[in-house]
């Protein structure tokens, strides 16, 4: 309180989260930005089962098998994104690299109640980015932390 | 667990008529009550969830929204008709759900209680079943969709 007897307001800043946007095909995921080391070109990732760069190994990480869908090979757009989290380090090769962007907190949203799977710990939810919405994946999940690496297909069975 | 016969009829007992709304999925003629179903819509753009809750696999895009979807059409193995599938939005414990349902707008009907017999069909969850233009139709318990 100021010597006027007016409160001073308390702003609680909040940072907005940021991710790294990527694209398969129309759907569009959500990395979080602190664990991106560098975007490569397949020119500059080269050829081989790992990516090496700038002394560190980052394995073949297939996230699109993951969301069961494919990469492109022939998109122009074509990136591999070098990602780490914790001690895990991986290449993932995406369609195309949107950019980063910040989003505000409050417009991240969990997976609505009816998903009660262990899906839960894979998506961390989703947020709107500009026109798209985007799923915020588990960076432990993508770089296979979670002790399990399963296609979503063929696991249905009935309730 | 799916309710006997019995529950089924004292449940219909209970009113004396019911206000449904008549769909199909894959040409399989079904009902819901009225007040389950929030509203019906073209079916739109939607998001893979990679997923292991069964028949829920994907969010419906609509506008700012994202609806989650139950796969009713998956768990009763048919295929959507029409050109253009429609959106059944229930009124759902957990939230709104969308159900895809064949392209015929859905009908709304009003059925004394007394022409509503038990459900001939073991593998839905449903509240009884009636006859109508020689066709059965099973009324189902949207609200335990997904909840089992």
């Amino acid at each position: 309180m100021s010597l006027r007897g007016h409160i001073k307001p308390v702003t609680h800043a909040v940072r907005p989260a940021s991710f790294l946007i990527v694209r398969y095909g129309t759907r569009y995921c959500a990395l979080p930005s602190e664990g991106v080391r560098g975007v490569l070109t397949r020119e500059e990732a080269g050829g081989g089962p790992n990516v090496v760069w700038v002394g560190r190994a980052y394995p073949d990480v297939d996230l699109a098998g993951l969301l069961s869908t494919t990469v492109d090979d022939k998109s122009s757009d074509l990136r591999i994104v070098l990602f780490s989290h914790g001690r895990s380090h991986g290449a993932i090769r995406v369609d195309e690299v949107i950019g980063l962007a910040e989003v505000d907190r409050n417009e991240c949203h969990p997976l609505p109640p009816h998903f009660r799977g262990d899906e839960r710990s894979w998506v961390l939810g989703t947020a709107s980015v500009g026109n798209k919405h985007v799923l915020i994946l588990n960076p432990e999940w993508v770089l296979g932390e979670l002790g399990e690496v399963v296609a979503m297909v063929s696991r249905r069975s009935i309730g | 667990m799916l309710r006997s016969a019995r529950q089924q009829q004292q449940a219909v007992a209970t009113r004396r008529t019911w206000n449904l709304v008549v769909f199909s999925i894959g040409g399989i003629a079904l009902a819901a009550k009225a007040e389950e179903v929030g509203g019906v819509a073209p079916w739109g753009d939607s998001i893979p969830i990679p997923s292991r809750t069964p028949f829920v696999e994907s969010l419906l895009i609509r506008d700012k929204d994202l609806l989650p979807v139950y796969d009713l059409a998956s768990r009763l193995q048919a295929n959507l008709r029409g050109d253009v599938p429609l959106c059944l939005v229930i009124r759902h414990p957990d939230g709104p759900l969308a159900i895809g349902v064949d392209g015929d707008i859905p009908t709304l009907l009003t059925l004394d209680a007394g022409k509503i017999g038990p459900s001939r069909r073991q593998d839905l969850d449903t509240l009884g079943s009636f006859e109508t233009d020689g066709r059965q139709v099973e009324i189902l318990a949207l609200q335990r969709l997904g909840r089992r």
